[in-house]
């Protein structure tokens, strides 16, 4: 492979790793936060224990997304010096505005969920984690705003070799990000959703004896997966109305993933919309179905990197459209020796710690909801005390 | 607007080395003063509130050079190609390390991610000598060039003495004397000196090299408003974790 196909892979590994992990970020957050206003209102146990069980897959899989989020930001700079240097006066500012507030206020006020837990007046704590849906949120639009630049450049004018912003409201309302964004947010919910009805389903199936648990649990994630499918589909089709004019025309590469991912869409959503939903209040007790429920957990996952190789191939060549090609936005002077030495290196340190990660999650989920860390009260636990 | 811009990069740099610095000085610490596996949960305990809210300072440096010196982000990131690929490398394994230990009891799993905390403390600390050394050289000379494996040495054991200036505030009696705020205060000075004087020296460069106007106001018309709920929500970490307040009550998650 020759050096622009290097770089072109590591990104794309990359960020596809990345966002397996952010996917679930994003659709688990808002479903923390409604557990622990549950929690907050009622003071019940139960409503503490799922905050915690389900907060603590939240924050576990929130660590990945971090990781393999600085190696994202840091790749523009290391391998698209190009694209700063042509654009960086346009898509410098969202890419700006997640990191510099969005993200620094994500991660400081998630701190302070997790650390915070008894320490914090009940209601400072509870908004610490809306503050954190609302940012998380927030991030995902100025990423898909800096995204939707590159899909159509709209809200630049080119002065000279570079390109000036000219309208940032226009790149607010890109054509080609009004639709994608409630998209991956539904896409989100959706995952979050599926994680939650599969790891009841798995639980319910052992007998584990958290019936009400992970009944409750079930109710809310099959709810929300409805929501989110719906909200997926939809924004997915309505997408079509704003594409680049010969996106898909003849590009194989991109309309196989596009393809699977509609069909895979189009089959999961009758069967969350026609069988989960009216199912709703007997699902908890047909151990066989478990079984299909339990299977279908990774299929969000798979189909929303479809979803991205189909946007993200179907720019090819270009880096940003019409504008400058991937080959041009590449940094001069990059070598495969060096592409190759850091993929290898990315690839291998996360790509381990993603399975660790996984794994992780799993053993959470095996356990249930007892012995958690999160959360857990000096008597619960009794070494490693801050101070 | 310009000089507005710098000000806020300078910021929050200095302040990734004065809050983020301590957090690696424990972590390079780890196996000098953390004998036991107890010690080393304490020392960890003692930064854990602080270290989401200290890291993304470094984010949000790198986002400001993007947003604000687009013509700078590349040539400093590819001038510093193997150092930034193995920084980031350590900075993944020494959050991989402070997330992964606890979820697991074992000690042979404990103690192989206390090792990666402070490998990967190292390769940052040790990073960030030889990078600031090769930005004030205008990344003309070799990455091992010997003054920069001095300035090396030096941050990172101006990081070990913040943090263990920061062991002595949060666990007073752990390892020395009782340290106050105002020693703390001045250790993270220390810690942020080497940046505040590359910061300086480049300061024409930087304001030379700065995005037009129009990005600037935008940029500022975005972020501005939110630099005081930023600066808030760090104070809010603060005031929550000092030392003393009914503390011994408080497992940590790392």
């Amino acid at each position: 492979m020759d050096v622009l196909e290097l770089a072109r892979l590591q990104f794309a590994v990359t960020g596809s790793l990345h966002f397996l992990f952010v996917v679930l970020t994003l659709g688990l957050a808002p479903l923390v936060a409604i557990m622990h206003t549950r929690w907050a209102r009622s003071g019940r146990p139960l409503d503490e224990r799922m905050t915690r069980f389900w907060g603590q897959i939240y924050v576990i899989n929130y660590a990945m997304g971090i990781v393999t989020g600085l190696v994202m930001e840091f790749q523009f700079g290391l391998s698209w010096s190009g694209l700063s240097h042509y654009a960086g006066d346009v898509f410098g500012a969202p890419l700006a505005m997640e990191t510099l507030v969005a993200f620094f206020l994500e991660s400081t006020f998630l701190g302070l969920w997790i650390f915070g837990w008894g320490r914090l007046p009940k209601y400072a704590h509870l908004a610490c984690i809306w503050l954190v849906a609302a940012t998380a949120y927030a991030s995902a639009f100025y990423i898909m705003v800096a995204n939707s630049f590159l899909q159509n450049p709209a809200g630049a004018v080119v002065a000279g070799d570079r390109l000036e912003l000219a309208d940032f409201g226009a790149l607010l309302t890109n054509k080609t990000l009004v639709f994608s964004f409630p998209h991956v947010l539904g896409a989100g919910l959706f995952t979050g959703a599926m994680v939650l009805v599969g790891a009841s389903a798995y639980q319910l199936r052992r007998r584990t004896g958290e019936v009400e648990f992970f009944t409750r649990s079930m109710r809310m994630g099959v709810v929300t997966a409805a929501i989110g499918i719906f909200l997926t589909v939809g924004f997915g089709y309505a997408q079509f109305g704003g594409i680049q004019e010969g996106k898909f025309d003849g590009d194989v590469a991109a309309a196989v993933p596009l393809a699977i991912m509609m069909e895979g869409g189009n089959l999961l959503s009758l069967f969350v919309l026609l069988f989960m939903l009216p199912l709703v209040a007997v699902l908890h007790r047909w151990r066989r179905t478990q079984l299909v429920l339990i299977a279908l957990t990774p299929l969000p996952f798979v189909l929303a990197i479809l979803g991205w190789l189909a946007r993200e191939l179907g720019r090819q060549p270009w880096m940003i459209w019409e504008r400058l090609t991937v080959a041009d936005a590449m940094t001069p002077g990059l070598t495969s020796g060096m592409v190759t030495a850091s993929l290898v290196g990315f690839v291998l340190v996360l790509g381990l710690l993603a399975v660790v990660d996984y794994v992780l999650i799993a053993r959470v989920i095996r356990r249930g909801p007892r012995d958690l860390d999160l959360g857990a009260t000096a008597e619960q636990r009794s070494p490693a005390l801050t101070y | 607007m310009e000089l507005i811009w710098f000000a806020f990069f300078a910021v929050l740099l200095a302040g990734y080395f004065a809050l983020e610095g301590f957090d690696l000085g424990v972590g390079l610490l780890l196996p000098v003063l953390g004998r036991t596996a107890g010690d080393r949960d304490r020392m960890v305990a003692g930064i854990a509130p602080f270290v989401l809210a200290g890291e993304v300072w470094l984010v949000a440096v790198a986002g400001t050079l993007f947003g604000a010196y687009p013509m700078l982000e590349g040539e400093v990131l590819f001038g510093l190609y193997p150092l930034v690929v193995a920084m980031l490398l350590s900075w993944i394994v020494r959050d991989a390390g402070l997330w992964f230990r606890r979820r697991i009891g074992g000690a042979r799993w404990r103690g192989f991610w206390d090792l990666m905390i402070t490998l990967g403390s190292l390769g940052l600390s040790f990073g960030w000598g030889v990078a600031l050394h090769a930005a004030a050289t205008g990344f003309g000379s070799s990455l091992l060039h010997p003054l920069g494996l001095l300035l090396g040495l030096v941050v990172t054991l101006l990081f070990a003495f913040h943090g263990w200036i920061f062991l002595g505030w949060r666990l007073p009696g752990f390892a020395g004397a009782a340290r106050s705020g105002r020693a703390l205060l001045l250790s993270a000075a220390l810690a942020a000196l080497p940046a505040i004087g590359v910061l300086a020296g480049g300061m024409g460069y930087l304001l030379d090299h700065s995005a037009p106007p129009a990005t600037l106001n935008v940029l500022s018309l975005m972020v501005l408003p939110f630099a005081p709920i930023m600066l808030g929500a760090q104070l809010w970490v603060w005031r929550t974790f000092r030392p003393g307040k009914d503390a011994d009550r408080i497992p940590s998650f790392f």
